[in-house]
């Protein structure tokens, strides 16, 4: 592999993200609202205004059902271990249910970003002129999933980082100790969510090569997300538990999917392929 | 002896789906021409250009370039090869330099900071080097994508459709580029376009094309010989003649001082200036309907005929 011409495509491609504004505004959006804005709300209002107005959340009944329904473990034994309503909320809510909404920030950043770079090549006409030149088939496509993988790593990291300080200042007051990270968020962070990044970038690979342009290949992307949005609901429920075994097994299926798919794009997309399905 | 060809394609065929864009298509190129393959919109010249560069398969036939099939040693072809595309295939949110940077480490050139800076001068773009492409007019728009396409320094040019959505001043000085870089490096140049008459003066041969067929190949003035079987000849004069021919060459009187000769070849020109001169004035002469658009005309009439 031309590991020159990779990168050359992988940079160039990060640099393309600050041109589109649909790129760039989901990237920088959904971190501030997701790690900073909601955490940093919900705690504040927990603290200001306690369990009890805070709507919903005040429901003790649902919330001790929610916690008994925890397979006995380091989970419902750390939460049970609290000596007030307030701060059992809060660790539930930020150990635990906030981790699958990680997983839908590089899942979504990823997916826009290759459907970008894939659709956005085509509808502009550079593919035709990438696949004239003697880069190979698998440098072009490492140097996209470089491209897409980069910056999705790079804004989860970014987002566990705003999320800790987030956390860990407002919530101290309360807590008397850093609450974050966990060994769950460790899991997540390293092995889970590399997974699912490189995963939806293979699928997105395949869908954008199969549709037209970038909308079709977003909105065919968006799907991902409802896997996703099962696993927030079954955590919420109390049904699903993403322990840290959940997440490590989690991760080792996903990567292993993603693995299928890579054969899957080796096997059905050389230069003549790619070509007669991509140049008009 | 001719040169051995560069380019050769052998009873090639080509669909897409169900329609037929290139039938039993065989040519060859040789080293440092430049070659116009021509025809309307739908001939098949960009599917000739993708077939000789190994980006899509014949369905039969050989295609072969520098004696090997694009196929099999497609990426050693590509690098000696480069493509002008009809979009000039820029990133539009890079800029020049950016650009012909982007291009230069993708086909592995060394060195090329001097080689960017020395075709961002040769085809007037040094100024503009930071500006992105994407604010550039059409015609520094291609100027761009040939300098792109010769940053490696390929052996061979593709450009299709190079002067589409250029002025007239702009394509001049783009068919000047191309004709001096011929001259200067001994490029091979393969053109494709439909715009005739700019080409006419450019291309060493022409390869005309129908529907994905050749229909008609050669030199403008093996095409002459073939294809115009009397001339008329445009004569400015103060001759004074009377009746429909002068000494056995019929005539018309376009308007005063304006006579229009028809003769049998080409031949019999300087005869006629001869016999002209010796009793009148010639201000100017010029042998009508030998362009290469009535040439054209002429072989799609026969081929349809």
């Amino acid at each position: 592999m031309d590991r020159r011409a990779m990168w050359a495509i992988a940079i160039k491609d990060i640099k393309a993200i600050r041109s589109s504004v649909q790129v760039w505004l989901p990237m920088i959006l959904v971190p501030i609202v997701m790690c900073a804005l909601i955490p940093g709300g919900m705690i504040y209002g927990v603290r200001r205004f306690g369990i009890e107005g805070m709507g919903n959340m005040g429901n003790m009944d649902s919330l001790a059902k929610l916690i008994d329904s925890l397979p006995p473990g380091s989970l419902r034994d750390t939460i049970t271990s609290f000596d007030s309503p307030e701060k059992q909320v809060l660790y539930f809510v930020l150990n635990h249910l906030f981790v699958s909404f990680f997983l839908i920030i590089p899942l979504m950043l990823s997916s826009v970003i290759t459907a970008n770079s894939f659709a956005v090549e085509k509808e502009r006409g550079t593919l035709e002129t990438l696949l004239f030149s003697p880069v190979e088939i698998r440098t072009l496509f490492a140097g996209k999933v470089l491209s897409a993988f980069i910056p999705g790593m790079a804004v989860t990291f970014l987002c566990g980082l705003v999320y800790g300080i987030v956390v860990n200042v407002l919530a101290y007051p309360l807590f008397e100790e850093l609450i974050f990270p966990t060994l769950n968020w460790a899991v997540l962070l390293l092995w889970t969510i590399p997974a699912v990044i490189l995963f939806a970038i293979f699928i997105n690979v395949i869908i954008s090569a199969k549709v037209k342009g970038f909308q079709e290949a977003y909105q065919l992307s968006g799907l991902l997300v409802l896997p996703v949005l099962a696993l927030v609901l079954g955590q919420a429920l109390g049904a699903l538990v993403l322990d840290t075994q959940w997440l490590l097994w989690g991760g080792a299926m996903v990567l292993a999917l993603a693995m299928g798919m890579l054969g899957f794009i080796s096997r059905h997309f050389d230069r003549n392929r790619l070509f007669e399905s991509q140049v008009s | 002896m001719a040169p051995s060809p560069i380019i050769r394609l052998s009873k090639v065929s080509k669909s897409f789906k169900d329609v037929q864009a290139i039938k039993d298509l065989s040519f060859t190129v040789s080293k440092g021409e430049i070659v116009g393959l021509l025809g309307p919109n739908g001939a098949g010249k960009t599917t000739v250009v993708r077939l000789i560069n190994g980006v899509i398969a014949a369905d039969a036939g050989t295609v072969e370039i520098f004696g090997q099939s694009p196929l099999a040693e497609s990426n050693s072809i590509r690098s000696r090869t480069g493509v002008l595309t009809e979009s000039a295939g820029l990133y539009g949110h890079m800029t020049a330099k950016e650009n012909l940077a982007f291009f230069a480490r993708i086909y592995g050139v060394q060195d090329y900071p001097s080689r960017i800076d020395m075709l961002l001068q040769e085809f007037g773009l040094a100024e503009y080097k930071d500006r992105k492409a994407e604010t550039f007019s059409t015609g520094m728009r291609k100027r761009l994508g040939i300098a792109k396409a010769l940053i490696h320094r390929p052996d061979v040019l593709f450009l299709d459709e190079p002067t589409t959505g250029l002025d007239p001043e702009a394509s001049r000085d783009l068919l000047g580029y191309i004709k001096e870089l011929n001259a200067r490096d001994g490029v091979t140049i393969v053109l494709a376009t439909h715009l005739l008459r700019q080409v006419q003066e450019l291309c060493h041969r022409f390869l005309f094309l129908h529907r994905g067929q050749l229909i008609e190949s050669g030199t403008l003035r093996q095409l002459e010989d073939k294809y115009l079987k009397s001339f008329q000849v445009k004569v400015e004069s103060d001759l004074k003649v009377e009746g429909p021919s002068y000494r056995g060459f019929p005539l018309q009187q376009v308007e005063p001082g304006v006579l229009i000769f028809t003769v049998e070849t080409k031949s019999q020109v300087p005869e006629l200036l001869r016999q002209i001169l010796s009793e009148a004035s010639v201000y100017s002469a010029e042998i009508l309907g030998r362009d290469l658009e009535t040439l054209y005309f002429n072989v799609r009439g026969n081929f349809r005929g």
